[in-house]
């Protein structure tokens, strides 16, 4: 094994053989150093979230994962390539600029029954953004998201002073046993937390440089996106024995968790709110 | 009881199921505990090897799921060094069969020397001229690899991805993969070949001996060539039947097909240099020992017709059910192609472990026979029951296939 231990000698054979032995020991455990060497700077430099995302939407079904411009009808199909991060997306300008500067059909502000405000933006985790006079960003859930949850048993909010960044954890909330990680839509610094009975849950100062805010859906593209979320919503309740189904009528209860089997409300809650 | 372990969006049995579905197999492993123990308490004398057997059922039980395992490292090097990033649905069962196979081996090996507490003898005092002592020294780094590649997939488990520094780590590894399916392969290759040379090298056993290239006999290549050929077969198998357990689909139809492609091409390679090794030993290679080679199958029940078997139903019948595009497109083909590579490497590895050793040198030696003992036996159930137990914990609470839940509705 060594020079030294009996059986060893300095023969073309024995430094063939253990060299080639060293050097795979020597790469094996050099790229695990590297490897645990990356995760600690990540780890310091705070981008366990934006991973945590990536992994998160790697593992999300490919149904889940379409593009907004597929939402919009702006292309027949499409796998969002970006974690739905358009700000880092070469394509999303395309798409923008081939609407030679057409707006995109308005629809009507109410969706299968669900509010979708023409005064915000919409992120693909159910919560929205309105920009503030004051230059603050207002993040709440929306009608869809707040219906899921209801009245949460708990929720916990992130401390005033600290940083949320874009589909990382924007603040928790527990409902019936499962614990619901609602996305942060934007990047910036918590300046108030409210609850969801003042209808917003964060007051977001953005970064200095402005907050880019290319990866929400305008009111415009989030009608149709609704649409499909109820969808989905409606196949993740389905029961194997019934099949997706589809309400002919009525408005939505206030607490749409009541509505759920308790067996599927974990996964729900995972396929809404975009939670692995 | 056990939900919040399972990935969401997933579908598993209970948790009294899944307890039900263990039970068996827990007996089994404690069956298999009791031999183990009489093994390394009383010795080798609890098995029917002796100094003409010294090889029985574990070495031969151990090549074969040695040889089944290459589907880890084939499919690693299939996806991250070829990038056929169809593999993807099935990388984490491979990489999980593989590390279940190679762990499974050694324990059985530690087992079968006799000795375990000396078992760093071969490390730390290594004979560089022995094949053995190259397998020994790939299998144990390939178990390290294995082990590195099992756990960026157990660190996905839903509550441990919920550890950033876990997930940070498992992020960084995923991204040093394809070093490590390189490292697997360069390893693989080796110690695949060198359980092939090591038969190859037994001028004392013209059964057995071939020649070769430079220091390689030719087992060496044609092990290599038989692992990886059914590998992907044996991934192709193990996703169908644990399809068929779970009652779900989990992979699409187009990677069952890919597997079968790739399987059949390595298959036909694998017997026609099987096939010109077989005439080359038959024709030069046995009479140059002096042996005349009829002699070989002289005896029952390892008659000639156990060579046909090998080469042409459990080689070259797999080989054309995989290339032909009509019989890839029906699931129960390429099981049953699938089936029958699988059942061409088990037989390969157990004619060149039993019959080289049941065949006699010697004019005055007998044929022998060998039966293992109910002690062998539990052993290698020990490492089956091992295998399913593993492999049913990762399924429920890991992402084994990634398509499952694409596929679930």
């Amino acid at each position: 094994m060594f020079p030294g231990i009996y059986g060893f000698a300095w023969d073309a054979g024995h430094i063939i053989f253990l060299g080639i032995f060293y050097v795979v020991l020597m790469v094996v455990f050099a790229t695990i150093a590297v490897a645990m060497r990356r995760a600690i700077r990540d780890s310091r430099t705070s981008r366990a979230e934006a991973l945590r995302w990536h992994a998160d939407f790697e593992d999300l079904p490919e149904r889940w994962r379409r593009c907004r411009h597929e939402l919009a009808g702006e292309i027949e199909n499409r796998t969002c390539p970006n974690a739905f991060d358009c700000r880092h997306c070469v394509e999303h300008p395309l798409f923008v600029s081939a609407r030679n500067g057409r707006p995109l059909p308005e629809g009507e502000p109410r969706v299968a029954g669900f509010e979708v405000p023409g005064d915000r933006l919409y992120h693909r985790g159910h919560t929205w953004v309105r920009p503030d006079p004051e230059g603050l960003l207002t993040v709440g859930l929306d009608d869809l998201g707040a219906h899921l949850l209801g009245s949460p048993d708990m929720i916990e909010l992130p401390k005033v002073g600290s940083r949320v960044v874009a589909n990382g954890t924007g603040w928790l909330a527990e409902k019936s046993g499962s614990t619901v990680r609602v996305l942060s839509p934007v990047d910036g610094e918590v300046v108030a937390v409210g609850a969801g009975d003042e209808g917003w849950y964060l007051k977001i100062r953005p970064d200095p440089a402005g907050s880019d805010m290319r990866h929400l859906l305008s009111p415009a593209e989030a009608r149709p996106w609704m649409l499909r979320e109820i969808e989905r919503l409606q196949m993740a309740i389905a029961t194997d024995a019934v099949g997706a189904a589809l309400a002919d009528g009525g408005v939505p209860v206030e607490d749409l968790s009541e509505a759920i089997p308790p067996e599927r409300r974990d996964d729900v809650y995972g396929a809404v709110f975009l939670n692995v | 009881m056990d939900k919040g372990l399972i990935r969401r969006g997933i579908r598993r049995c209970s948790t009294g199921q899944f307890l039900a579905w263990l039970t068996p197999w827990v007996a089994m492993l404690g069956f298999g505990v009791l031999a183990i123990g009489l093994c390394l308490v009383k010795g080798l004398n609890q098995t029917n090897m002796d100094n003409r057997f010294a090889f029985g059922l574990w070495i031969f039980l151990d090549l074969t799921i040695i040889a089944l395992g290459a589907g880890a490292f084939f499919t690693g090097f299939l996806l991250y060094i070829l990038r056929r990033e169809e593999l993807r649905a099935v990388i984490n069962s491979a990489v999980v069969i593989g590390f279940i196979c190679y762990s499974g081996a050694i324990l059985v090996l530690m087992v079968d020397v006799g000795q375990p507490l000396r078992a760093w003898f071969t490390f730390w005092h290594p004979n560089v001229h022995s094949m053995l002592t190259e397998v020994t020294f790939c299998i144990t780094c390939y178990l390290t690899v294995l082990a590195i590649e099992y756990a960026p997939i157990m660190l996905k488990n839903r509550q441990l991805r919920k550890v950033p520094s876990f997930l940070v780590f498992e992020f960084e590894l995923h991204k040093v993969m394809p070093v490590f399916a390189a490292v697997g392969t360069f390893l693989s290759f080796f110690h695949q070949g060198s359980l092939g040379g090591l038969y190859g090298v037994l001028h004392g056993r013209p059964f057995a001996y071939r020649e070769g290239f430079a220091i390689w006999p030719s087992t060496f290549f044609l092990f290599i060539l038989s692992a990886i050929a059914t590998g992907p077969a044996f991934v192709l198998l193990t996703t169908w039947m644990v399809s068929k357990v779970a009652r779900k689909e989990l992979v699409r139809k187009n990677v069952y097909s890919l597997l079968a492609k790739i399987s059949g091409w390595l298959l036909i390679v694998y017997v026609g240099f099987k096939s010109i090794d077989t005439l080359v030993w038959l024709n030069r290679t046995a009479p140059l020992s002096g042996v005349s080679p009829i002699r070989f199958y002289a005896w029952a029940p390892f008659d000639i017709w156990l060579l046909f078997v090998e080469i042409a139903g459990f080689g070259l019948l797999p080989a054309l059910i995989f290339l032909s595009p009509a019989r890839r497109r029906s699931v129960p083909w390429m099981i049953a192609g699938s089936l029958l590579a699988c059942a061409g490497v088990a037989t390969n590895r157990f004619v060149m472990t039993i019959q080289t050793l049941a065949v006699p040198t010697l004019k005055f030696e007998p044929f022998m026979l060998y039966y293992p003992s109910w002690q062998e036996v539990a052993t290698f159930l020990f490492v089956v029951a091992y295998g399913v137990i593993l492999y049913s914990l990762s399924f429920r609470y890991l992402t084994l296939f990634p398509q499952e839940r694409d596929l679930q509705h």
